[in-house]
């Protein structure tokens, strides 16, 4: 074996591509057994359902046209429709009003509600690719609501993505033909292919009798056939078609995700800002996860091994008998200090990793930090829910470092810390009465409070006017 | 017998009948190991908090040694537990071991009663004398603040301590740990009558009514600074 190539165990036969020519074969294997598929039943099912919503949808302006066509004639006469140019008010004033508010509120509705319009149906063609081709296309960032009415209405039409999926159908109009036409290759190609069976039933006609010719439907035209022997081009014909469809839907379904991902999905920009969001939100929540996991282990482990062997070594040194060796008893004695000093060492160095008094929320965690400060901590805590646990060790960490440098730099007597939720934000503000005067461009403490809170897009505001007081405002989102 | 350092005599008392609660095998069965090496009974050595409630409430043991952090959820399950027992258990000691001392846990510990309640963090049981003599006092009502406790308590503290010498603030830390005057005496190598001077002084500086029992003191004291 070896070198004769791949040989199918199971059966013994080489694969078609290793026989020369065998690609002939395969590939005529593949065009047979295209049409039978399930993926071309999804495609034709597609292609069927795209093109009538997209001849339903092209309606609509249509539609809205003829209606103002109608209003026009009915209030001018004869006139040939010219949209542009209204009725002379001379002519009839009633009728030139009531030409042009139907004419105001059709432009009002296609301003302020297509965007709206185009959105629900985007949403059911993206739902049509994901169902029936298994390509999904991304949803757009959901339309901004403004605020009061004027507001409201302006960020009705100011909708990128809305006026985007408006554009979807009318920029779809060639793909919507191949949709159609994939449509007619099925249908009409296995009409065709049925000639030759019903032929006989419809025309056993006495001879001499002559018959209108039957016309056959091709994506090219249609021709007549007379005779039974052309009931076989049909058949040929249906065949071709039949065969031809699978690839003309595919190609129809391919173009359409193609526009769809273009027009009716978030945007390639937008798309690539969605995604660092979210590959920032999870490393930002998988480095929080992996130093809780840290600290457990160390917890779960290490510490427990030093404090295990600490304990064996203070029982040690006590069972060591008064008249023992001085030389033991202080070896004894520097190991069981040794161990003790180890584990005071380990225990800073896990504090330091992740709090785990953080395991119960902020506010207990917060609580801690006050209990533990030198300076006297006024704290209030609002957090009707619990933030992400990512931003819970930020905030956390946020808060210890502006407690200590409170301690450390402004000489306050009175320290408050505040922790609320405003709109989807978490705020945490540390005001203290000292000295003032922080400056975060100098103070690296400040500095690095601003990157922290930066990783997840939150703020640090700093007022700390020389003479005090400082307030400290660190702004973060509920999740990274 | 080993050589008895100052203010071990407490350690040789009757033995006692002790549950443990801890999740690390490891440091439980350390743990079990000496304190049957110095006569004790461990009737239960469980590994989470409903062990422990089960165990106490089976054994009723003088002391329950327990630790915070257990099973399932790794925060404060023990705590809970000791708290609870508290209530239902009054005649067991609970003495809470963890790794890392909360002062608010404390304060939910102590809840205003220092009667039969330690909290030490788990590196003073490698100190084994002065362990087993938190472990007596917890047993027969008594009090253990870990000495981690008390320093954060006296650095934050409401109200001036400027007014005491360090003598006598060594001397209200140690108080506030629970010991006895005999114990004060023995840690810092002077006589009872000296210790019981500076206890006096102390009093009457913060304002405080003298307390008959150690563990009354302690509350007094805590209250003073603040929790309690």
């Amino acid at each position: 074996m070896g070198a004769t190539g791949p040989v199918n165990p199971a059966t013994g036969r080489e694969p078609p591509g290793g026989r020369p020519g065998g690609w002939v074969a395969s590939l005529a294997g593949l065009v047979v057994r295209a049409p039978l598929t399930a993926r071309t039943r999804r495609e034709l099912l597609f292609c069927l359902t795209e093109a009538a919503l997209g001849l339903v949808v092209l309606a609509v302006p249509f539609g809205l046209l003829a209606l103002l066509v109608v209003v026009q004639r009915l209030t001018r006469g004869t006139t040939p429709p010219n949209l542009v140019s209204w009725p002379a008010a001379s002519d009839h004033p009633a009728g030139a009003l009531l030409y042009l508010g139907v004419l105001l509120v059709v432009l009002l509705l296609v301003v302020f509600l297509a965007p709206r319009f185009g959105r629900g149906l985007g949403a059911v063609h993206r739902y049509l690719s994901a169902r029936l081709l298994g390509e999904p296309v991304g949803v757009p960032a959901p339309a901004r609501r403004g605020r009061g009415g004027p507001g409201r209405l302006a960020a009705m039409v100011r909708d990128g993505p809305g006026w985007r999926a408006v554009a979807y159908p009318l920029v779809k109009l060639p793909v919507l033909l191949a949709e159609i036409y994939a449509v007619l290759f099925a249908v009409a190609g296995l009409a065709n292919l049925t000639y030759p069976f019903w032929w006989r039933l419809f025309r056993n006609h006495p001879p001499g009798v002559r018959l209108q010719p039957v016309p056959v439907l091709t994506p090219f035209g249609s021709f007549d056939i007379a005779t039974f022997a052309g009931t076989f081009a049909a058949f040929a014909a249906g065949a071709a078609m039949v065969l031809a469809a699978p690839w003309v839907a595919r190609g129809a379904a391919a173009a359409d995700v193609w526009l769809m991902r273009g027009l009716l999905g978030p945007g390639r920009l937008a798309q690539r800002v969605a995604d660092l969001e979210q590959s920032r939100a999870l490393a930002v929540e998988d480095s929080a996860a992996l130093l809780r996991r840290l600290e457990r282990n160390l917890h779960d482990g290490a510490q427990i091994r030093l404090a295990t062997l600490a304990m064996n070594l203070g029982m040690a040194r006590e069972k060591l008998e008064a008249d023992a060796d001085p030389e033991v008893r202080e070896l004894v004695d520097a190991a069981h200090q040794g161990a003790k000093d180890a584990l005071v060492e380990l225990r800073n160095l896990a504090r330091g990793i992740h709090p785990p008094a953080l395991d119960n929320g902020l506010a207990d965690a917060l609580a801690t930090l006050a209990a533990d400060s030198a300076v006297p901590i006024e704290l209030s805590t609002a957090l009707p829910q619990r933030p992400a646990p990512a931003i819970e060790t930020i905030a956390y960490f946020c808060a210890a470092e502006l407690l200590a440098n409170a301690a450390k730099h402004s000489h306050a007597n009175r320290v408050t810390v505040e922790l609320t939720e405003r709109g989807a934000a978490l705020v945490l503000r540390v005001s203290d009465d000292g000295a003032g005067g922080a400056d975060p461009d100098r103070g690296s403490g400040l500095s690095g409070l601003a990157q922290r809170a930066r990783t997840v897009d939150g703020q640090v505001e700093v007022v700390s006017p020389p003479g005090g007081p400082t307030q400290v405002t660190v702004t973060l989102p509920m999740s990274a | 017998m080993t050589a008895a350092p100052p203010g071990r005599a407490a350690v040789t008392g009757p033995p006692l009948r002790v549950v443990i609660a801890e999740d690390a095998a490891l440091f439980r069965e350390g743990l079990a190991r000496l304190l049957a090496d110095r006569g004790h009974q461990v009737v239960a050595a469980v590994g989470d908090a409903d062990g422990l409630l089960a165990a106490v409430a089976r054994h009723r043991p003088d002391v329950a040694v327990a630790d915070i952090r257990m099973p399932p959820t790794h925060t404060d399950e023990g705590l809970r537990a000791a708290i609870e027992l508290r209530r239902d258990h009054p005649g067991t000691g609970v003495l809470v071991l963890s790794q890392y001392i909360e002062t608010r846990y404390a304060a939910r510990l102590l809840e205003g009663n220092a009667a039969g309640v330690g909290y030490l963090l788990k590196d003073r049981v490698a100190d084994v004398a002065e362990f087993l003599d938190a472990l007596d006092r917890v047993a027969t009502g008594g009090s253990a603040l870990d000495p981690e406790v008390v320093a954060q308590l006296l650095a934050r503290s409401r109200h001036p301590l400027g007014e005491l010498t360090p003598r006598e603030r060594e001397v209200l830390a140690l108080m506030a740990e629970g010991r006895s005057n005999s114990a004060i005496a023995g840690a810092l190598v002077v006589g009872g009558g000296a210790v019981e001077k500076h206890i006096n002084n102390i009093f009457t500086k913060l304002g405080l009514a003298p307390a008959d029992r150690d563990h009354r003191r302690v509350l007094a004291v805590l209250r003073y600074l603040g929790t309690g």
